[in-house]
């Protein structure tokens, strides 16, 4: 197998298979924003779309999984008819680099490789990505583009990096851990 | 189900559905930027007052825009400024520039620049979300995607706009129907009896098989794309991409009159000839205005002041 270097993990392959990936993910996106929705009181919900750019990231690396996360809120706001917020979009592009960043640490979940060190290394890009992008990267940017109020925006940017840190590692976890058994079980083929 | 979603699968009969793909896109663009680039009253109410003209030539089914729209404004406008209301009462000093108090209940109050301020954002989002609407409605995913190709961007983006609205409604549709076997299997996802995190743990379990079944189909897809030759060269042409008609032509035209008022109004009361506060507001004067640096309104900076 040939040596892959930092930059091409980062940037992915993009054959036709990517893309394809990439869409589909970006269609899930907007229908988990639209119906993937998990109630916890009357009005607040969580929502399970972030999966999306865990498990495109598993399969092809960071940029891939960004795109997805990216077109994917453009999309799920376009179906759903909220209007476009651009601050969101930038957002989820780069939380979805940061949660999708899994090849870049060695957890290879297409050849089943994934162990406790990764889901450690998971673990801290899922706080810190989700971090930036929401605590800060949508908050100043909706400061800039709507004229938001900083403190609000303070407020929802704690509310939506804790919810979406909860979701990728409750969920996401399990879901990564999953798919690298059944991606395994293929792939250990012996010689006889 | 399907009246959920605004996305419009068919083109329609009327002046703005016969536009071109990149018409729309370019306009949907421009429009975001403008409405991006201003908080001023006297350049988001014609640009309302033209997204609404649009929507409305078009006739269409008004129901699902009205559901949406107040979902919107209880969730986004309602619940969004009695937080401000608690959180920032000071918010129409920050970006108006000025406070005439016309409620007070101690450290709690109201005045007419808080309101103007509340007004003026609710107004941002309307305009926004109707300019997005009037793109929805008239846009299809082909037209959208030739569009995008068209504004300069690759034809894998494109690609992946296109496909991703071509397979939203298999998605869509097996979602519901895993979600409705879980749930007839006893599996709880939802109800008040149960605890956050059986639920957290039952979406486990409702999204596993989603994703495989909607991964599973990458395969075929992308085989069938490459047996047609997907890829294979640098440049793509749409069938959905028609040659310009006359109202294109005229509408593209006042979308680069729009482009040039924009940058124009940014240049000139942006950078050379600036309102003093954020917000232009009519019964307040230049002189009268006072200018709060953004930082220091942040709850936590007083702490770092004593």
């Amino acid at each position: 197998m040939k040596k892959e270097n930092f930059g091409s993990l980062l940037l992915g392959k993009w054959d036709t298979k990517t893309i394809v990936t990439v869409a589909i993910g970006a269609a899930l996106f907007g229908v988990l924003m639209n119906y993937g929705s998990i109630p916890i009181f009357t009005n607040t919900s969580l929502t399970t779309a972030m999966i999306v750019p865990v498990v495109v990231g598993a399969m092809y690396g960071p940029l891939p999984a960004a795109v997805a996360c990216g077109v994917g809120n453009v999309i799920a706001d376009l179906i759903g008819g909220w209007g476009i917020y651009p601050a969101w979009a930038i957002a989820n592009f780069v939380a979805g680099l940061f949660v999708g960043a899994l090849p870049l640490y060695g957890a290879r979940v297409t050849e089943g490789k994934f162990d406790v060190k990764h889901m450690i290394w998971y673990a801290i890009c899922v706080v810190v990505g989700n971090a930036i992008a929401f605590g800060v990267i949508a908050q100043v940017f909706t400061v800039i583009f709507e004229g938001g109020d900083m403190n609000v925006s303070l407020i929802q940017g704690v509310y939506a990096s804790v919810g979406n840190i909860l979701i990728e590692l409750v969920i996401g976890l399990p879901v990564i851990y999953m798919l690298a058994k059944r991606y395994a079980g293929r792939s250990n083929l012996t010689e006889e | 189900m399907n009246n959920r979603f605004v996305i419009n699968y068919n083109p329609g009969p009327t002046f703005f559905h016969k536009l071109s793909g990149f018409t729309k896109v370019f306009m949907l663009l421009v429009m975001t930027v403008a409405i991006i680039s201003t908080f001023d009253i006297r350049i988001l109410v014609p640009l309302l007052i033209i997204n609404v003209a649009i929507i409305v030539s078009m006739k269409p089914n008004y129901k699902p825009i009205i559901i949406v729209f107040s979902i919107t404004f209880v969730t986004v406008t309602l619940i969004g400024n009695i937080m401000l209301f608690f959180v920032s009462p000071q918010a129409g000093l920050n970006n108006v520039g000025a406070e005439h108090i016309i409620w007070q209940a101690g450290r709690y109050y109201i005045s007419k620049e808080f309101l103007w301020y509340i007004f003026i954002v609710f107004l941002k989002r309307t305009v926004s979300f109707a300019s997005v609407m009037a793109f929805a409605l008239s846009t299809t995913p082909s037209q959208f995607a030739s569009g995008l190709n068209k504004c300069g961007f690759s034809y894998k983006i494109s690609t992946i706009v296109s496909l991703a609205y071509r397979t939203i409604p298999d998605i869509a549709e097996d979602f519901v129907n895993i979600r409705n076997s879980m749930m007839m299997r006893g599996l709880e996802l939802e109800g008040k009896g149960v605890s956050f995190f059986t639920k957290l743990k039952n979406y486990v379990l409702l999204l596993v098989p989603l994703i495989f079944t909607a991964f599973g189909k990458v395969g075929n897809i992308a085989n069938a794309m490459d047996l047609r030759g997907y890829g294979k060269n640098k440049k793509r042409t749409y069938y959905a991409e028609t040659e310009p008609t006359k109202g294109d032509k005229i509408v593209r035209a006042l979308t680069v009159l729009l482009l040039v008022a924009t940058v124009y109004y940014v240049v000139m009361y942006r950078f050379i000839n600036p309102w003093p506060a954020k917000f232009w507001c009519p019964w307040l004067s230049r002189d009268e205005i006072v200018t709060v640096n953004a930082i220091d309104t942040l709850f936590f900076m007083k702490w770092f002041k004593k």
